[in-house]
């Protein structure tokens, strides 16, 4: 019997630590501070709106914190450094689900690029949909969205090796 | 002469060098594949393919004596003629008790990262443990296994041959197993003749391959089954994980088991769709018999919850439909381009099969 009862407890707090971890973002790699970002980290950071067509061709406006400042906090190679051997540097994001996109630093860098590149957690004001949540990067401009990686949950800055 | 007596001969051959003080050399093996398979391999540095090292590899691979018992090999159930499956719903080990998950095809390894169905050993070396020890699988240590070859006649002389030294240690037995694992390369199907312009599929082969390219969009009159989302690409799968719509509350939790996240409930590795034809039963559970079942469930039972993948949701041929909802007669050209998927040479290659046969 008191076997069973601390089956039960450790099963039950076993499935309650499971179900409360959380989604958070790692920023790691070519960085100066590797970053854990948490929901709330990302909130207290500067918020954008951009307008956008996702695959379905209509326009949404979608809100989030533009992927330049989150590697500017975490000290990459950005603005004034973003020149010589760094411009061989290249940012990957990781899904979730595995699925893998990649950037070139330049394109991120609003010293370069005008559209800005927008790690959002809102679209037309609400929380993203299921299954793209919580944060999606969106590409204004960008005429097929298969760099809208959904389930951010990992960006790594390195440098291309040939 | 027989493959025995081959064997046999190589063993004899490897003697002179026993406890010889030669420099050992071994050849480099190069993986031979198309160009459109892409270069993102993966070889350990501390592994590099050498035609001795794959050799052993391959003889370790039907080695029943890694097995407690010397019951089974890696081989009872990734059998060849079967694209490396053994078409049960669930593998049973030295103890008869059935494993948890069905068993996957090893074809085209070399390009594969995260291993397993739910994708949690990071190389071949780290996999490959598994089988090896797990208690309803091979069920013995490595340190077993490795005595038991030393005191083998054939053993020591191709281990000296493949790693340059007189002991056998359980790191030789998995690193010279991932090596040969690594050339299980599958490229030779009709679908590569087609790809290279050699071939030309029927037409119901060929509209089974357009609905398996194009994502559905009926606002165009454009009908797709947009398998290609994930099992795109020559290499017919993309390293990604999916809940797949298989159950609201599944029994096995798959990747959710190692992260913890919720988002992950239900997720598993997509698998290639080489030779798929050979490996029934499908999904990570063996739960469906045929590739008809199979077509079935994508076409009209993806079954809703918080973790399915967003690239089953709503995603059909009919304005405004949550499910696909293929015709019977598009399920059966999708089925017919997957038989084009059938590796014959890779399930037939002498130097993939048993040489103790």
């Amino acid at each position: 019997m008191t076997h069973k009862l601390i089956t039960f407890i450790t099963t039950a707090v076993l499935f309650t630590s499971a179900v409360q971890a959380q989604t958070g973002i790692s920023v790691e790699g070519e960085v100066s501070r590797p970053l854990k970002l948490t929901a709330a980290d990302i909130g207290r950071m500067k918020n954008v709106e951009v307008t956008a067509a996702d695959r379905d061709g209509k326009e949404h406006r979608y809100s989030g914190v533009p992927v330049y400042e989150i590697l500017q906090q975490a000290g990459v190679t950005l603005g004034a450094q973003l020149r010589g051997e760094n411009m061989s540097k290249y940012l990957l994001v990781k899904s979730g689900d595995g699925y893998e996109v990649l950037f070139s630093l330049p394109e991120l860098d609003s010293t370069f690029a005008s559209r800005v590149i927008i790690l959002a957690d809102k679209m037309d004001g609400q929380p993203l949909p299921a299954g793209k949540g919580p944060f999606r990067i969106v590409v204004p401009g960008e005429k097929k969205p298969a760099r809208w990686i959904w389930e951010v949950r990992s960006m790594t800055v390195r440098f291309a090796k040939e | 002469m027989n493959k025995c007596g081959y064997i046999i001969l190589l063993g004899l051959a490897a003697l002179p060098f026993r406890g010889s003080r030669m420099a050992y050399t071994t050849t480099p093996f190069t993986p031979e594949y198309p160009a459109y398979f892409g270069n993102r391999i993966n070889i350990p540095a501390n592994n590099p393919l050498t035609r001795e090292g794959v050799y052993l590899g391959r003889l370790l691979f039907y080695e029943t004596r890694l097995s407690a018992g010397n019951k089974i090999s890696c081989g009872s159930c990734h059998q060849q003629r079967l694209a490396f499956t053994d078409g049960k719903t669930f593998s049973t080990g030295v103890d008869q008790v059935p494993t948890d998950r069905n068993a996957m095809s090893l074809a085209n390894l070399l390009w594969v990262r995260n291993f397993f169905w739910d994708g949690r050993a990071g190389s071949l070396e780290q996999q490959v443990l598994t089988p090896l020890t797990a208690p309803h699988e091979m069920g013995q240590s490595l340190e077993t296994s490795a005595q038991k070859l030393k005191h083998s006649t054939l053993y020591p002389g191709l281990f000296r041959a493949a790693f340059g030294n007189d002991s056998i240690s359980g790191q030789q037995i998995i690193q010279a197993l991932a090596q040969f694992e690594r050339t299980l390369i599958s490229a030779g199907a009709p679908y590569d003749r087609y790809l290279a312009g050699q071939y030309q599929p029927d037409a119901a082969a060929m509209n089974g391959m357009q609905l398996f390219m194009r994502a559905p969009d009926p606002e165009k009159n454009i009908r797709g089954a947009n398998c290609a989302h994930c099992h795109g690409g020559p290499k017919l799968f993309i390293e990604t994980f999916h809940n797949n719509g298989l159950d609201s509350l599944p029994a096995d939790p798959g990747r959710e088991k190692l992260t913890g996240l919720a988002a992950d409930r239900g997720r598993f590795r997509v698998p290639t769709l080489r030779n798929i034809a050979l490996t029934a039963p499908y999904m990570h559970d063996g739960r469906f018999r045929t590739l008809q079942e199979v077509l079935d469930h994508y076409s009209d039972h993806i079954i809703n919850s918080a973790a399915l993948s967003p690239v089953l949701r709503n995603t059909s041929n009919e304005a405004g439909g949550t499910a696909l909802k293929l015709s019977s007669s598009e399920k059966k050209d999708i089925i017919a381009f997957l038989q084009l998927l059938t590796d014959s040479a890779f399930i037939s290659n002498p130097q993939f099969s048993n040489p103790f046969n």
